[in-house]
């Protein structure tokens, strides 16, 4: 019995040693800008999309668009191509691998989200139908929510669409009124075609993930309330209030049930079986041991069950059924779009995010300054996380 | 019974560090670069727009249009000028490349029967022309004589998808049509098509 624990003890360590192949991703140091650089060099790299996806946001969040541009390129290529036989993907559905072992591309909120901010910087190259097919892709990620009726429902996304279609000289209004039929609060505005500058706005905290469940197998959300609520924008005389048109935690909290939630669900039930077998069976042979006369069968019946038992422990202990909770959590709550007929040449935009009072919060105070073209859209992205005062 | 599980026990082990280690990474020491022909289908692909298609799609419209009676039977190789291609299908691509593939392709095969006009290139062509209107630089010809050429056709392409995504998959359908216009009277003389489908599944870990 002796040589059997050794052996057992043995074992472990070397299943302890044997498996200790993948370096620790690069300590974080808080700095975005520090730490997604080192993520994506030496971190794991099914981590390599949540990184770019964070780079590329902040990168946008202090006017870079030109750095965010390849970042995000890169990470739609992975999220474009994610289909058919994946080993880690495959993995990540076993009993004793954790789900956030699989390559991250994100759930169908924060893929729509990378679409979305491609689709804002191809907008600010001119080229307008590449801006629509990322509109158009970040409402297919979207496409298929448990239940119908959240189906393909962000607004914004549709009112892209629709307005791109119009100002490439087709016909919108399929696009607008489908925004207009998604739409919970205000109703999107008819498309304006003289309208030349566009404020791609987005504010409040997003969606964050949490593992819920006896054993963290419950994908789950935690939302907070914005302390935003609108946003007034002035520019040139103009003074534009614009309500939010999407919700990210409504998105992100009503897609329903993913088919990997009831993976995680059955390694969770044999997680808990196993633990409750292990325990019945090294405690009836702990009994059956104790009770019996040493060497007679009954006492190595005992024994084997108690072995039995620690194996099933051992299995229950390295089954998991954690939901994976990685998260892109700078991700805004509210989305929206402030609209401008100006004339070519440079101007000043202020943005106040206001509070449900109305308020302006003054510490959020955005001051922006950028260039309408002549023959082009402007383009601004300004955030409640922005930096400022900035040009773009 | 002892015996039996001192003999079991290093099996055991065996079995717990196989299964242990089973989270290596795949092809740990990497794959080799594969050289592949850009119209045949890889290891890597999505539902969207792929070489293979351009391919494909090009060689056909290259081929359609130096068969039509206007290029075939010219009496002069007619000037053409080609617009970006308008992609209307959910998937952001580079518009440039067809342009580029269908104009080599069309210049390639048919031996001087067509001419590109260079419209991508007119502001650089302008500047040079007035510097040699200007003297500033030498002319091999009279600058003052306009001799930038007019469009006889204008070839234009447009990308049209479908779209659909359920819990079976996704499933994409793209049309790629071409067409090619008389500048001078609007008329469509020639307007060939390719179409493509592609399916595909995620993993149930990404569904």
């Amino acid at each position: 019995m002796k040589g059997c624990v050794q052996a057992a003890l043995a074992g472990l360590l070397l299943v302890g040693a044997g498996c200790a192949t993948t370096a620790p991703p690069p300590p974080r140091t808080g700095d975005i800008f520090l730490d997604a650089p080192a993520a994506l060099e030496r971190g794991p790299a099914r981590d390599r999309v949540l990184w770019q996806y964070r780079l590329a946001l902040a990168e946008l969040r202090r006017g870079r668009f030109d750095a965010a541009r390849p970042v995000l390129d890169d990470a739609l290529l992975t999220l474009g191509g994610a289909f058919g036989p994946n080993a880690e993907a495959r993995k990540s559905r076993r009993l004793f691998q954790a789900e956030a072992g699989k390559t991250f591309i994100g759930e169908p909120y924060e893929r729509a989200m990378a679409y979305f901010y491609r689709g804002i910087l191809y907008w600010r190259a001119g080229e307008l139908d590449n801006a629509r097919a990322c509109f158009r892709s970040a409402q297919f990620e979207d496409s298929d929510s448990e239940q119908g009726q959240y189906r393909n429902d962000y607004v914004l996304f549709d009112y892209l669409d629709g307005l791109a279609t119009a100002k490439l000289g087709g016909d919108g209004r399929d696009a607008w009124e489908r925004a207009v039929q998604s739409a919970r609060g205000a109703k999107p505005p008819p498309y304006d075609l003289a309208v030349n500058t566009l404020v791609f706005l987005d504010f409040g905290p997003g969606p964050l993930k949490y593992a819920g469940g006896e054993h963290g197998e419950q994908l789950r959300f935690r939302t907070a309330v914005s302390p935003v609520q609108a946003v007034q924008l002035r520019v040139s005389g103009q003074i534009v209030t614009v309500q939010s048109a999407d919700d990210l935690n409504f998105q992100a909290t009503t897609r329903g049930g993913r088919v990997m939630d009831h993976v995680l669900a059955g390694q969770a039930v044999f997680k808990a079986t196993a633990d409750s077998l292990g325990d019945a069976a090294i405690l009836g042979g702990a009994i059956l041991a104790g009770t019996s006369p040493r060497k007679s069968n009954q006492n190595e019946i005992g024994a084997g069950l108690m072995i039995a038992g620690v194996l099933g422990k051992i299995a229950a202990a390295a089954t998991r059924p954690e939901a994976d909770t990685r998260t892109w959590e700078a991700l805004p709550q509210f989305l929206a779009l402030g609209q401008f007929r100006l004339p070519p040449g440079e101007h000043t935009l202020t943005v106040d995010f206001l509070d449900a009072g109305g308020r302006a919060k003054p510490s959020l105070q955005k001051q922006i300054t950028f260039t309408v073209p002549d023959r082009r859209d402007a383009v601004i992205y300004v955030s409640d996380q922005s930096t400022t005062p900035q040009t773009q | 019974m002892k015996k039996h599980l001192r003999k079991s026990f290093p099996i055991v082990v065996v079995a717990l560090l196989a299964a242990g280690c089973a989270s290596g990474v795949k092809n740990p020491s990497g794959v080799p670069v594969t050289r592949m022909n850009a119209d045949e289908q890889g290891f890597v692909a999505g539902t969207g727009v792929e070489s293979q298609d351009l391919v494909a799609v090009t060689d056909k419209m290259a081929r359609s249009i130096l068969a039509i009676p206007q290029i075939a039977n010219a009496s002069r190789p007619p000037f053409i000028v080609l617009e970006p291609v308008n992609n209307n299908t959910r998937f952001p691509i580079n518009k440039d490349i067809f342009n580029t593939r269908i104009r080599t392709e069309l210049n390639r095969k048919s031996l001087g029967k067509v001419v590109f006009l260079d419209r991508e290139r007119m502001a650089a062509l302008e500047r040079e022309r007035n510097l040699k209107r200007a003297g500033e630089v030498t002319s091999s010809a009279d600058p003052n004589v306009q001799e930038f050429l007019g469009a006889d056709y204008f070839l234009t392409g447009e990308l049209q998808g479908m779209s659909t995504r359920t819990k079976a998959g996704t499933s994409d359908y793209i049309l790629y049509a071409f067409r090619l216009t008389d500048a001078r009277t609007s008329a469509i003389v020639w307007e060939d098509a390719s179409e493509m489908k592609k399916q595909g599944l995620e993993d149930a870990a990404y569904r």
